[in-house]
């Protein structure tokens, strides 16, 4: 069990520390520190924990943002590219496979002789021009290397082929689709050469369909999609076959080179000048090319700046939002750290006050009880010496015996005085709250001084109302407060007159009035100023001789009760005291603030 | 006429005969006891005082104790609190249940003698 407990304790530590051990930016020895120091310590302790709380989430979840949508970009950018270079690739493929297999076609239905004819040259030509838009030309070339045969718009008739590399390289091949060259005609373009051996000839004749540069630019531009920032083909020594945005002229070297894989399509990351690209590349099928498809790296597209910018803003605005909010928390926080533990200084004190205050009130009420014991005592024996010599007959110094015994009484009396002074700060030193009836302690008030009332001729009359809400209060010392008042109007009367009480409700709260009228002399202006001093008195004489501290102690026992006290008077008319309490429970002030 | 019955019931004895004496001397008839033990056997005997003056801190039974006591044997006697205890609430609680008077110590004789006259006015009435 003992172990169950210091675990829960050690837990409930590690849960709710200390609030001195936040205080880890300051020095061990918080007792070194005086109280401003230690809460702009706490305050700075409040603001790094809150911080960290705050930001730590907060930057990790923006960088999580910022990671997650990089990638996702870049994955999206990758697919793409790969997506785009394929098609292009593809469509390049078709064009020219349709193309090579018209020619295979041509070559495989007529001979060297039937195509040798310009007539059917120009017929043939016309046929495959209307299938194939990009074709500029067409010609046969005899196996010595000569030109025989043309179909087209440049004059190229009897031209020798046999030094041109693509020639050489077409009679090795079925069908051969060349490089980009300048040729006889100076204008960039590529041929398309299928060679055809026939019996009994000599050599292969070669059937060559030539295509400007041009239609392979509009099939780039039209494969072209919006995500790409250039196409173009290049042959295997990276020299450039088709018109490229960023690359330069026909020819052109293109630096830096990617060898893509035999199949498909390759991505690389590259650097164009110093702009970052992400590179496409992959062999165009039965073609010296390949092809070359460059898309904006992620950083450079607009989605990825917005979102950057979008986040950057959401980031700062929060961080800024989250200071600013954190500063005043932690400040607000740390005041009312400060304010609660004051409070409870301040209240611990208060209780430490109200405890010796009782316990002074309880040696207090000891003392008078002890001391007013043999006073009566003496005073008795006082008295009887005293009623024996004024029963005896005159002998030498009775007057003196006499004189000494008044001292004696008048002593008496004064220690009287102190010692009804001393119970009456006793009473006052402790409450108990309770539910009270107001009606009920002026009844058992009234009941009580109602016969020294009755003996002067003082009529009590009451209008109390009768549903009157109960108040959270000391009965005791509700009881004192209209003793107080009661006796002091029936002692201001005098007698033959009249004290009305009435009690009513004030409002909702249930707070509630409670008035004392006596029709008594009244109190003069200057008279009405001091009621409520300690020692201030108006009753002098044998009989009512006053402490000057009835109204006094009333009114600190009033204001002890959360209540007020009110004076109304005027000489010749009366007196009025109102006592306001209020409906809630009252705040007990120190009990110090109604010491004599 | 018989002289008004006057019965003292205080621990402190000393003060108790004084009082007697002195009351005595202003032609009531006292007897002082020391403690609420005794009452009873003094009312069962036949000695039924007027008005008792009773202290209301004794050891063993309290004033507030005896009074009920004495109210419960004849309502007709007049009993005044006579204590060197200033409670506010003994004093009302002694008065609800038939307390005549309640008086602080050291008490002044005039008074004191107010207070019995007045008490015996109300016995009879």
């Amino acid at each position: 069990m003992k172990k169950i407990l210091a675990l829960l304790s050690k837990l409930r530590n590690r849960l709710f520390p200390p609030m001195t051990d936040f205080l880890f930016f300051c020095s061990k020895n918080n007792s070194d520190l005086c109280v401003k120091a230690r809460y702009y310590c706490l305050r700075r302790s409040l603001l790094v924990i809150m911080m960290l709380i705050t930001f730590l989430p907060l930057g990790i979840t923006t960088g999580l943002s910022f990671f997650q949508y990089r990638q996702l970009l870049q994955e999206e950018t990758y697919s793409n590219a790969r997506w785009s270079a394929a098609n292009t690739k593809q469509t390049i493929e078709a064009f020219l496979e349709k193309l090579q297999a018209a020619i295979l076609v041509v070559t495989d239905a007529y001979t060297f002789d039937e195509l040798n004819s310009q007539e059917k040259i120009d017929k043939v030509f016309t046929e495959l021009k209307r299938e194939h838009k990009g074709l500029v030309d067409l010609s046969v070339i005899s196996p010595d290397g000569v030109q025989r045969a043309y179909a087209g718009p440049y004059n190229l008739s009897g031209k020798d082929y046999n030094a041109s590399p693509w020639y050489n390289t077409a009679l090795t091949k079925r069908i051969y689709a060349s490089e980009v060259f300048m040729g006889f005609r100076n204008i960039p373009h590529f041929v398309i050469a299928a060679s055809k051996r026939e019996p009994q000839a000599q050599g292969s004749w070669v059937l060559r369909a030539s295509i400007d540069v041009d239609t392979l630019d509009r099939f780039l531009a039209s494969a072209n999609s919006e995500l790409a920032d250039d196409i173009f083909l290049v042959n295997k020594e990276w020299k450039l076959q088709s018109s490229s945005r960023y690359y330069g002229e026909i020819n052109s070297d293109i630096v830096p080179r990617d060898t893509p894989k035999k199949a498909g399509i390759t991505l690389a990351d590259q650097h164009r000048g110093d702009t970052p690209v992400l590179r496409a590349v992959g062999y165009i099928k039965n073609t010296p090319w390949i092809l070359v498809v460059e898309h904006q790296g992620y950083g450079q597209r607009k989605s990825w700046q917005l979102f950057r910018n979008k986040l950057l803003i959401i980031f700062t605005t929060c961080l800024l939002l989250s200071g600013i909010l954190i500063v005043r928390v932690a400040t607000l926080l740390a005041r009312k750290i400060r304010e609660a533990e004051t409070t409870r200084e301040t209240l611990l004190s208060q209780t430490e006050h109200t405890n010796k205050l009782a316990s002074i009130g309880r040696l207090a009420a000891g003392v008078a009880h002890e001391i007013n014991n043999p006073l009566a005592i003496i005073n008795e024996k006082a008295g009887l010496m005293k009623d024996l010599l004024e029963l005896s007959s005159e002998f030498k110094h009775q007057k003196k015996f006499l004189d000494q015994l008044d001292s004696l009484q008048n002593a008496v009396h004064r220690t009287r005085t102190i010692t009804h002074r001393l119970l009456g700060f006793a009473r006052r030193m402790e409450v108990n709250m309770e539910p009270v009836q107001i009606n009920d302690v002026v009844t058992e008030v009234i009941g009580f001084l109602g016969k020294a009332a009755e003996h002067r001729n003082i009529r009590i009359e009451t209008d109390l109302q009768l549903d009157l809400a109960s108040i959270q209060s000391d009965r005791g010392q509700l009881q004192q407060i209209f003793l107080n008042i009661v006796n002091n109007a029936v002692d201001a009367i005098d007698h033959d007159g009249l004290i009305r009480i009435s009690s009513r409700q004030l409002d909702a709260s249930g707070a509630l009035q409670v008035d004392i009228f006596d029709n008594g002399p009244g109190m003069p202006p200057e008279v009405l100023d001091k009621i409520f001093e300690p020692f201030f008195t108006t009753k002098f004489g044998q009989e009512r001789q006053g402490t000057g501290l009835g109204l006094s102690i009333t009114y600190g026992l009033v204001k002890k009760l959360g209540g007020r006290i009110l004076v109304k008077s005027e000489v010749g008319k009366g007196t009025v005291f109102s006592i306001i309490f209020p409906g809630k429970s009252p705040v007990v002030e120190e009990a110090a603030d109604e010491s004599e | 006429m018989s002289r008004n019955r006057i019965l003292i019931v205080d621990d402190e004895m000393e003060f108790a005969n004084t009082l007697a004496e002195r009351l005595q001397l202003r032609d009531f008839e006292t007897i002082a006891i020391s403690g609420g033990e005794e009452v009873i056997p003094l009312l069962q005997g036949g000695w039924l005082p007027d008005v008792v003056l009773l202290d209301l801190k004794m050891p063993g039974q309290d004033g507030l104790a005896i009074l009920d006591l004495i109210k419960q044997h004849d309502q007709s006697i007049e009993v005044v609190m006579i204590t060197g205890h200033g409670a506010t609430a003994s004093a009302i609680a002694g008065m609800q249940r038939g307390l005549f008077d309640y008086l602080m110590k050291p008490v002044d004789i005039g008074k004191l003698v107010d207070t019995i006259s007045l008490a015996l006015r109300k016995k009879r009435g």
